[in-house]
């Protein structure tokens, strides 16, 4: 009776045991930083399969580790591409490093960067009679005397902008309207600047 | 007889071969390498209390290539350091390409040739001030598309009656900021005061935000 138990118990054992290591899921990671998730949709695969979707970073940069939930095996290939990304990402931007390869410890250094489509942001100048110097944050831009358009460095969907003046042209002062809101899927070209007298 | 002129030819090969290795013909080594990112004047190099000034490149963006004038033998050590840091920029020992570790320290040999590697980048500073009378919730305040976003917490009930200081990211020198209101607060209508400018070599702390009832 005894011996019946620890026999069964030692066959549980060994089961466990075999288990924990089991030949299919390996025991390495598989992973590194990719760029360009702030929306649902990035969706990785290894050797085209084990789709992976990238969850979304709450900090909003777009920037996060990420690593695939089924782990690979010493000695493994790997080759790891973006299957498909989300609406305000172009697939035919993303480049990488460190993406192939042969495992032979965790794999945590893949680089994978998107970039995000990005929209045209201009508009409109009035009675502009000097040279006037609109930002958007770092970017700068010269619209010189006589005027009537403008056009600032395209902006990512999604991203903030916000027209401002820098510099008034000279005995003049400028207003701006619709100089600020979020970049959506289209051109914007409605930010209309106005100059007195 | 044969013997005789074997013997005297040995040792003459030996004797040459020893002057091979003799004391004036010391190995000797450059502390050398190149610098990057250098943008303005001012960059001072020193290995043991010798100082080396490092001068911009011509073509922006180009590595230096700087040595210093007194040679080491095997067996030297050498620590190159930034005793005098350019305008604007901080520069530092860096990990040379497909190394690990800072190479600016070592004893001369170890490798066939001293090649240090130092990286300057361009000083940076937050953007902020202060946030007056906010009350409702929701205000995110933005440096352009790519400057960062600042979000305020929603404020207690009743509301504090000191400023809140807020910070947007680093901006570099040189570059242009301008805060904006990106989302209004519920109920209000906040503006900014000094929102743009060109960044200094100190943080802006004075585009100070005041919210109104709408």
């Amino acid at each position: 009776m005894k011996s019946s138990y620890l026999r069964a118990s030692a066959a549980l054992a060994c089961a466990v045991v075999l288990t924990a290591c089991g030949g299919d899921d390996g025991q390495l990671l598989l992973g590194g930083t990719i760029s360009g998730v702030t929306r649902p949709g990035m969706v990785l695969t290894n050797n085209g399969g084990s789709d992976f979707e990238v969850p979304v970073p709450s900090n909003g940069t777009g920037v996060t580790q990420f690593s695939f939930p089924q782990l690979i095996s010493s000695d493994d290939k790997y080759d790891v591409q973006v299957k498909s990304v989300p609406s305000n990402v172009n697939k035919d931007s993303c480049r990488y490093r460190y993406n192939t390869g042969r495992a032979g410890f965790n794999v945590v250094n893949i680089e994978i960067s998107c970039a995000f489509k990005t929209q045209a942001l201009g508009g409109t100048v009035s009675n502009l009679k000097g040279e006037l110097v609109l930002i958007n944050g770092s970017d700068r831009v010269i619209v010189p005397a006589g005027a009537t358009t403008f056009t600032m460095a395209p902006v990512a969907q999604d991203a903030p902008y916000g027209v401002s003046i820098l510099t008034n042209p000279a005995n003049q002062s400028c207003t701006i309207a619709n100089g600020v809101g979020t970049m959506g899927p289209a051109d914007v070209n409605n930010v209309t600047v106005t100059c007195a007298p | 007889m044969k013997s005789s002129l074997i013997r005297p030819a040995l040792a003459l090969a030996l004797a040459a071969s020893l002057a091979a290795c003799g004391g004036s013909d010391k190995a000797e080594f450059t502390v050398a390498g190149s610098v990057t990112g250098v943008v303005y004047d001012g960059l001072v190099l020193s290995n043991a209390s010798v100082p080396l000034k490092v001068a911009p490149p011509t073509t922006a963006g180009a590595a230096v290539r700087f040595a210093f004038p007194d040679k080491l033998e095997y067996g030297d050590t050498y620590a190159v350091t930034v005793i005098a840091n350019p305008l604007h920029q901080t520069c530092e020992p860096s990990v040379p390409d497909g190394g690990i570790y800072a190479n600016n320290a070592d004893t001369a040999g170890r490798l066939v040739s001293i090649d240090i590697a130092i990286n300057c980048r361009i000083n940076e500073y937050t953007v902020g001030g202060t946030i007056t009378g906010l009350t409702g919730a929701g205000l995110v305040l933005a440096n352009g598309s790519t400057g960062g976003t600042y979000t305020a917490e929603t404020p207690k009930n009743p509301p504090a009656t000191t400023p809140i200081a807020y910070e947007l990211p680093p901006v570099k020198f040189g570059t242009t900021y301008g805060v904006t209101v990106s989302k209004q607060p519920a109920g209000q209508v906040c503006t900014v005061a000094n929102p743009t400018g060109t960044m200094g070599d100190a943080k802006v702390q004075s585009a100070n935000v005041t919210c109104v009832a709408a």
